[in-house]
């Protein structure tokens, strides 16, 4: 057990350390010349040379990297070039509010496909069962700018409910948290409804059925308990997805998160932050994968005889 | 599969109608409808509509659906119904080509992921593994930041992102059939890995494959549209769903139809991918149990 956890943290490790490399490198070798970018246009030579001491990269390339990753360990991504601030700062604020619009998605999302998968499994001729293939079809088929846009028409332009953007409270996670859930609801609920039906074919269920168990109890502890851990797996694998719709949701809702903020850094040319974010962003999946991984193992004792 | 219940020794001289054999079901049809309806005009752009895509009209600028513009004007007078039909045709395209690269490319790395040699095998894993928790929006913004955005750029973007999740489930199957006795057997017959893999093994992955087919063009739709309305992906003043939603972004408030009617168009081609893809999956599904059954 304990060398297993041990393995996938220097796992997640060496994932990380292997994303930084590449995407150092590639920003390095295709984005052209940091201080052509950061200098004023008519910069005189010697002004432009100055620049470049300032960001080591008259060193050679491998130093520079060495010297990138070092500072990296130590939480330091440099400065941004549009915000004249360290990247470090910028990620702290808007990344706590990437997470929270994650979070709160995912678990309106889970929970979504918790009730309505189980119903939709338990009653297959059902409206339930109706409204849960509709719904996994609509909200796969439904970009997450496209309805976010729609509900920003009918519930902020049209019924004047809601904030449309920004982030000012409660208020302002509402709608881009329902925006993302549609986007990530369909493999959850799809992959609850055929865990369930199958779980519910299972002896034990069928054993507590004749024993004359509540009929509740048997499918919200007994059986749930089997049904969701597929769903585990399901979002460890999506937690890209997930985050991706997040990001796009920003954009739309005009979130302060690192979606938009990676945006902002794009359009500016701002290589360190965008260095910044997709490091910081990726550690954080891996991060998060990491821990559904053991998750997963304390939940299922199967696995954990089968590795240790 | 039906080519299997079609040459049946049992089967008697006259079978059951053609569609009937061919094991359709609503969703199957109803998707296949939808997006042969969705196809074809695109194709038929040039006749069905009303006027030139980028024809600018400023005397026209932002009107509301009407008889003249079915789906209203865009901020420089375009036409937007005509901007959709041939924004089909760009979208479809490249998603097309998406999904054949990212399909293509999965399943060569998902059938690696099975049969390579053993050092291949967990490097494949891992690629996959990470390709699948990377998103994929924060990749293209690192791409796009490095490279200038253009439509190839754009299907390669398709490809990195989405070749993992056929990987996978090509992987899975492959590795599933592979513990089966009928693999074993051709083994200890002294039959080539690589033969076992593509003659006996590929064939069972084919129906997955078709299923996948549909899902990643949908999602393929869904991504170029996603992209290209973040300005990472088709670049005006070429139309194409996302770009076209893109136009309309500054809008939302006033004009709803810039937004609005692009997206339906984004959504009913998906939505026809999808239900083909369900469709084909339950259709395989009962296929298969009945195989079981016999």
């Amino acid at each position: 057990m304990r060398s297993f956890v041990l393995r996938r943290i220097l796992q997640s490790v060496i994932i990380v350390v292997a994303i930084a490399v590449t995407v150092f490198i590639v920003l390095r070798l295709s984005a052209g010349d940091p201080a052509r970018i950061r200098a004023p246009v008519f910069a005189r030579p010697d002004v432009i040379e100055q620049y470049r001491r300032d960001f080591g990269i008259d060193r050679p390339l491998f130093e520079q990297l060495l010297t990138f990753l070092g500072s990296a360990v130590r939480g330091d991504f440099g400065q941004s070039f549009r915000f004249q601030a360290p990247v470090t700062d910028l990620i702290m604020v808007a990344l706590p509010k990437t997470l929270l619009l994650a979070g709160v998605s995912l678990l309106l999302s889970l929970s979504i496909a918790v009730v309505l998968g189980s119903l939709a499994a338990l009653k297959p001729r059902s409206g339930w069962a109706w409204m849960s293939s509709a719904l996994a079809a609509f909200g796969q088929s439904a970009p997450v700018f496209w309805s976010g846009a729609v509900l920003v028409l009918v519930f902020a332009v049209g019924l004047r409910w809601l904030p449309s953007g920004g982030f000012s409270g409660f208020a302002s996670l509402i709608l881009p948290a329902i925006a993302v859930t549609l986007s990530i609801l369909p493999t959850q609920l799809r992959v609850l409804r055929t865990s369930m039906e199958a779980v519910l074919q299972q002896e034990y269920i069928k054993t507590a059925k004749a024993f004359g168990l509540n009929q509740n109890r048997i499918i919200f502890v007994y059986a749930l308990k089997n049904a969701c851990l597929p769903l585990l797996t399901v979002i460890g694998v999506d937690v890209g997805y997930l985050l991706g719709g997040v990001i796009v949701a920003e954009v739309v809702f005009a979130f302060p998160g690192i979606g938009e903020l990676a945006l902002v850094a794009l359009n500016a040319r701002d290589y360190p932050l965008i260095q910044g974010i997709t490091i910081v962003t990726a550690a954080t999946f891996v991060i998060v994968n990491l821990l559904i991984d053991l998750l997963y193992v304390k939940v299922d004792p199967r696995i954990r005889l089968e590795r240790t | 599969m039906s080519i299997s219940v079609a040459t049946h020794p049992d089967r008697p001289r006259s079978g059951p109608p053609l569609w009937r054999r061919l094991h359709l079901n609503p969703p199957l049809v109803a998707g296949a409808v939808l997006l042969t309806v969705l196809l074809l005009s695109a194709i038929a752009a040039p006749l069905l509509a009303t006027a030139g895509p980028m024809d600018i009209d400023l005397r026209a600028v932002r009107q509301a659906p009407s008889a003249a513009h079915w789906f209203g004007t865009d901020a420089v007078g375009r036409d937007l119904f005509s901007r959709v039909l041939y924004g089909g045709q760009v979208s479809l395209l490249v998603a097309g080509l998406g999904m054949m690269g990212s399909l293509s490319f999965g399943t060569l790395m998902g059938m690696l992921g099975a049969f390579g040699a053993n050092w291949v095998r967990p490097i494949i894993d891992r690629a996959i593994d990470i390709q699948l928790a990377f998103p994929y929006v924060l990749l293209a913004i690192a791409i796009t930041s490095a490279v200038k955005p253009s439509t190839p750029v754009l299907v390669l973007l398709m490809v990195l992102a989405a070749w993992a999740g056929a990987a996978r489930v090509v992987r899975a199957i492959a590795l599933q059939e592979r513990g089966k006795d009928y693999v074993k057997a051709a083994d200890v017959l002294g039959v080539s890995r690589l033969r076992i893999a593509l003659l006996h093994v590929f064939p069972t992955v084919l129906p997955s494959l078709m299923v996948l087919a549909a899902m990643q063009m949908a999602a393929m739709i869904v991504f170029e549209a996603t992209l290209s309305f973040l300005g990472m992906g088709v670049q005006p003043p070429t139309p194409s769903w996302g770009g076209i939603m893109l136009d309309g972004k500054n809008y939302i408030t006033s004009s709803w139809w810039l937004t609005a009617l692009p997206g339906l168009a984004i959504v009913l081609t998906s939505l026809s991918l999808v239900l083909i893809g369900d469709g084909l999956q339950a259709r395989t599904d009962a296929l298969r149990s009945r195989e079981g059954d016999q």
